[in-house]
């Protein structure tokens, strides 16, 4: 019975990553990237240059999940409290009260979707990142929840003026930090250009098959993930070296180019973002039709879980994409399993 | 008392001219007449230089001397060894350190071979002479009514006794002589020290040469893959080797040859940058994918199956074997039909 779920929902997986891959074209990492975090249950931060795409890439992930969409774009003026509730002159000439994007959708929502959330001010950061722990809110003398809400987000890292640095323990919250990148491929690059298929994003993520999956059974479906794939002992003492490596890395013999590695590192990855890397690396493994977690799955998921959460000293921070992957790939190289 | 008186005289007189008769031995040599001519002939063998002596040299002589019949030499009047000669009441300082003797009888005389080494024991700050001083050897005839004895003399043997240097007495500069030859110094010592440092260099180029192959005594010998070949060989023979504790640390020691020899852990996903770096590992590349297939299988996933048919330890002796091969640089050997199982098979169909 539970390799049969297993295997459906695979192919339901896989039918959305197709689905997407053939609206965000040359961008399969972090559509598999995505997908995991989605049965993983976390959320996403996409990071990267203006218009590669970001936007385009969660709705159209946002169309195949199904259930409640909202979306708010961050602003400099924004408050916390639009999040929650607008108020407007009705017709009647009298002030009304709505309700704002989070609980437009009620239990439903399964995605929030944050553009440019590096916009927005840190009170809203704040209220955000309640709700993404939480998901709950009390607003109205009513405790509102949202047991499917995963938050997708994008900050674009070239503009950093009127922009507010999300803090290490909002970056925390997000699962994977994912950046986007231009293809490298030639004909890849021709198509964006040339076919006008890719001119008109609305048209364009219409063809996304919608509902895909069944966004109200994905949490139930998430821990039988869990619950079936399993991590052997090697597995356990592999990833807690890799924990430790991200703490201390000079323990380890990691080296990073130009950089004092005594100073560089504050803080190394925290317990829930190992938990959420192993959970991820489950999900790939189940996405790879594997019953235990191999240091393949967990390779695939480490960047993208455990880049975003290191705390770097603030010289270095300016800097912290090229280090953190530099420091990344590294930890992996010397860490040895088994 | 008289007859005893009588009888004590004649012993006294008796006594008296044995005495006298052994005294006419011993007597003083300058009171003896010469031989007469004819009678004893000489050849004598001198030292080669007579200068550059200093104290402690060693001067030997060697005579060959021919006495007629009824001549006879008196072998006590040869020179006494330790002896020490005095010239007007000092002594002289050359001592005879050593007297050979031999003779044999040749019909009408007989022949002595006399070898006589002298040894300097003077010594002054300016050169002085010195000899090997005239020697008188008795000699007896022995058909003589009364026992005549006649001496015969051995010349003596001038030379130069030269002064041992000593600062600030002596200017070498003066006593530079031809004769000297050159002051060699004892090196006998260096010569041992430079054979134990020869020895030494040696002993270290080989240990270069050591640390240079990598912990072998050859390059490319003694490698990653050859020591944790060796390792799992050991393993199979083992009682415990077949168990899953054995092939477990038989993987666990293959990993850590790989991951040597990429210089970083090694796993299926970054396989392709270690075949670019190491190229003579391309000719084994499907054999990694049974290979990480088999680890996949002991370290983590009990489940699934690996592709290495049913005697993982040898296939992965006969895997291990090749990459040493790839190592050294060589081709690898062709791996038996039977060793080629289905899975491996479908694993080189995969990569094509």
């Amino acid at each position: 019975m539970s390799d049969h779920l297993l295997a459906d929902w695979r192919q339901h997986a896989l039918t959305l990553e197709t689905e997407v891959n053939k609206v965000v074209v040359g961008q399969a990492e972090p559509v598999r990237l995505i997908t995991t975090a989605i049965f993983a249950r976390g959320h996403v931060l996409l990071e990267g240059d203006v218009g590669v795409g970001k936007t385009t890439l969660l709705r159209a992930f946002t169309r195949g999940i199904g259930g409640g969409y909202q979306r708010i774009e961050g602003t400099i003026d924004l408050m916390p409290n639009d999040l929650v509730y607008h108020t407007y002159l009705g017709e009647d000439g009298k002030p009304h009260v709505s309700a704002g994007p989070l609980l437009m959708s009620g239990e439903n929502l399964s995605v929030f979707f944050f553009n440019e959330i590096n916009r927005a001010r840190p009170q809203v950061h704040s209220l955000l990142l309640r709700v993404m722990a939480e998901r709950t809110l009390t607003a109205f003398n009513k405790e509102h929840t949202f047991p499917h809400m995963i938050v997708f987000a994008d900050r674009n890292q070239v503009e950093r003026e009127e922009t507010f640095e999300i803090p290490s323990a909002a970056r925390d919250r997000f699962m994977m930090e994912i950046p986007i990148v231009v293809p490298n491929d030639d004909a890849i690059m021709s198509d964006l250009m040339f076919d006008t298929r890719f001119h008109n994003a609305d048209a364009l993520i219409d063809t996304v098959k919608a509902d895909v999956l069944k966004f109200d059974e994905l949490n139930g479906f998430s821990s039988v993930i869990q619950k079936h794939v399993t991590a052997s002992p090697t597995l356990e003492k592999y990833a807690l070296n890799l924990w430790k490596a991200t703490r201390k890395p000079m323990d380890y013999g990691v080296k990073v180019t130009n950089v004092d590695m005594n100073r560089l590192v504050l803080a190394g990855a925290s317990p829930r973002g190992m938990s959420m890397m192993l959970r991820t690396a489950r999900v790939n493994a189940w996405l790879n039709e594997r019953s235990a977690i191999t240091p393949d799955d967990i390779h695939a998921v480490f960047h993208a879980t455990v880049a975003h959460r290191i705390v770097f000293s603030p010289v270095y921070e300016m800097r912290r994409t090229e280090i953190a992957r530099e420091l990344l790939s590294n930890i992996v190289n010397v860490v040895a399993a088994p | 008392m008289t007859k005893l008186m009588k009888q004590f005289l004649l012993a006294l007189m008796v006594s008296l001219s044995a005495l006298t008769a052994f005294n006419a031995h011993a007597l003083d040599s300058e009171m003896l007449s010469d031989i007469k001519d004819g009678v004893v002939t000489m050849q004598i063998q001198d030292p080669d230089r007579n200068v550059g002596y200093v104290v402690g040299d060693v001067l030997t002589r060697h005579l060959i001397i021919s006495i007629k019949k009824p001549y006879k030499l008196i072998e006590e009047s040869l020179p006494i060894v330790g002896y020490q000669k005095r010239y007007r009441g000092q002594v002289l300082g050359i001592d005879l350190s050593d007297i050979k003797h031999t003779s044999f009888d040749n019909g009408d005389d007989v022949i002595h071979d006399l070898t006589l080494s002298y040894q300097v024991f003077t010594n002054k700050t300016v050169v002085k002479h010195g000899a090997m001083p005239t020697e008188y050897l008795h000699i007896i005839n022995v058909n003589s009514k009364g026992k005549e004895v006649v001496k015969f003399r051995i010349p003596s043997f001038e030379f130069a006794i030269s002064p041992i240097s000593v600062f600030g007495q002596i200017k070498i500069e003066d006593d530079i002589s031809g004769y000297r030859g050159p002051l060699l110094l004892d090196n006998s010592l260096l010569k041992k020290r430079l054979k134990a440092l020869l020895m030494i260099g040696l002993i270290s180029l080989l240990g270069l040469i050591y640390m240079l192959g990598k912990h072998a005594w050859l390059p490319r010998m003694g490698g990653p893959f050859a020591k944790t070949y060796r390792f799992i060989r050991k393993q199979k023979n083992l009682p415990q080797g077949a168990t899953p504790e054995g092939l477990k640390n038989a993987v666990a020691s293959m990993h850590t040859a790989l991951n040597q020899a990429a210089g970083s852990s090694l796993f299926s996903t970054n396989l392709d940058a270690f075949l670019a770096k190491k190229p003579a590992f391309k000719a084994i590349k499907p054999e990694f994918a049974q290979f990480f297939s088999l680890s996949r299988q002991v370290f983590f996933e009990p489940n699934a199956r690996h592709q290495v048919g049913n005697d993982p330890l040898q296939w992965l002796a006969q895997f291990c074997r090749r990459c040493r091969d790839c190592e050294r640089g060589l081709v690898p050997d062709q791996l038996p039909s039977d060793s080629l199982v289905a899975g491996s098979q479908n694993a080189i169909n995969a990569q094509k």
